[in-house]
């Protein structure tokens, strides 16, 4: 599956909102006087930096946190920014040999994927499909992504696709199919590819 | 009678008369290509496994099962370590063909050259649906 960062958005959005509402809480019960009773904060209306405000910020070490503070903001908010780019999160080549094999053996998901692809592929009124493998090869995700012309019958597609296509992935692995996804997109196109038709003409010598 | 092996017996350097001796006639010395061909041909002949063909410097080449895969052995004395690249037809169960073939060409390499085959690793290049007599020809669902 495409990995997004939803989790990611969730957890920021959930303490931005809590400091948010931390500082609103604060406001609210400095504004009513409560929290000068109880923490002896100063009065509402009474000035916590007296004298030059400018002199006080001109501070060297008070300018140092605030530089360290927004670069860390700063890093925070483009690593937030750069978890929005969807990960493909394809498989990593499959290892297939057994445990105590003499040699290893190796197969690629896109050596797989462009097989399922090209039997695909040669179903009447596909026009081009898209394969991707993720997970592991004891328990492999696949998604499926086939453009179909109008006149396809979708139905019969995807019993074929169900009960021939994923279940030959399945026997190749050897393994079940942990997750399966079939996008089935319909476009106007027509196929380009023609039939093959044996040639039955006699040869005269 | 030179044992088979890959590496040439050590020459005679005795000088006690034998020169009639069966050490004396000379030696047989295989080089890695010889296991290599090997290899691919018995991947070949004995199993499902092909190469590919066609193509210019490794671009463009395409799938054919009638093809010798690609072998490649890292000998080390009398000991052999073989890669080989596969082509197979798909859907196979590819653990068990590619263990088959690994057993084959292991007992087979050995039996004809008598170098010991430790491992044989097998990279799956690449699968294909047809054996190339319905290629580009579509299916009736």
């Amino acid at each position: 599956m495409r990995q997004t960062a939803g989790t990611l958005n969730r957890t920021w959005l959930a303490i931005l909102g809590i400091l948010i509402l931390a500082a609103g809480a604060a406001l609210l019960l400095q504004t009513t006087g409560i929290l000068q009773k109880v923490f002896q904060t100063p009065a509402p209306g009474t000035k916590i930096v007296t004298g030059e405000l400018h002199s006080f910020f001109a501070q060297q070490w008070l300018i140092i946190i605030f530089l360290i503070i927004s670069v860390v903001v700063g890093v925070l908010a483009l690593v937030w920014i750069i978890a929005q780019i969807p990960v493909k999160n394809l498989a990593e080549t499959y290892r297939l040999h057994q445990e105590g094999a003499q040699g290893r053996t190796s197969c690629d998901p896109s050596v797989l994927a462009s097989a399922v692809e090209h039997q695909i592929d040669s179903l009447p009124d596909v026009l081009t499909s898209t394969v991707i493998l993720r997970g592991t090869v004891d328990e492999p995700d696949v998604t499926l992504r086939v453009t179909v012309n109008d006149q396809a019958d979708i139905r019969a597609l995807l019993r074929h696709v169900e009960r021939t296509t994923l279940a030959e992935l399945s026997t190749a692995l050897e393994a079940p199919l942990h997750k399966r996804r079939v996008q089935i997109d319909v476009s106007a196109r027509k196929q380009n590819t023609g039939t093959v038709r044996p040639s039955t003409g006699t040869v005269l010598q | 009678m030179n044992p088979p092996g890959a590496h040439a017996q050590p020459l005679d350097t005795r000088k006690d008369g034998d020169a009639g001796g069966i050490d004396s006639r000379g030696q047989t010395v295989l080089a890695d290509k010889v296991i290599e061909k090997i290899a691919s041909q018995v991947a070949s002949d004995e199993s499902a496994a092909g190469g590919a063909s066609g193509g210019f410097l490794g671009i463009g080449a395409h799938a054919d099962l009638s093809v010798r895969p690609k072998a490649s052995v890292d000998l080390s004395g009398n000991i052999a370590t073989l890669s080989v690249e596969v082509g197979m037809l798909y859907p196979v169960p590819l653990r068990q063909a590619t263990e088959n073939l690994r057993q084959r060409i292991r007992a087979r390499v050995t039996e004809l050259t008598g170098v010991e085959v430790r491992h044989v690793d097998i990279k799956v290049c690449w699968l294909t649906n047809t054996d190339g007599e319905s290629r580009g020809k579509r299916k009736l669902l």
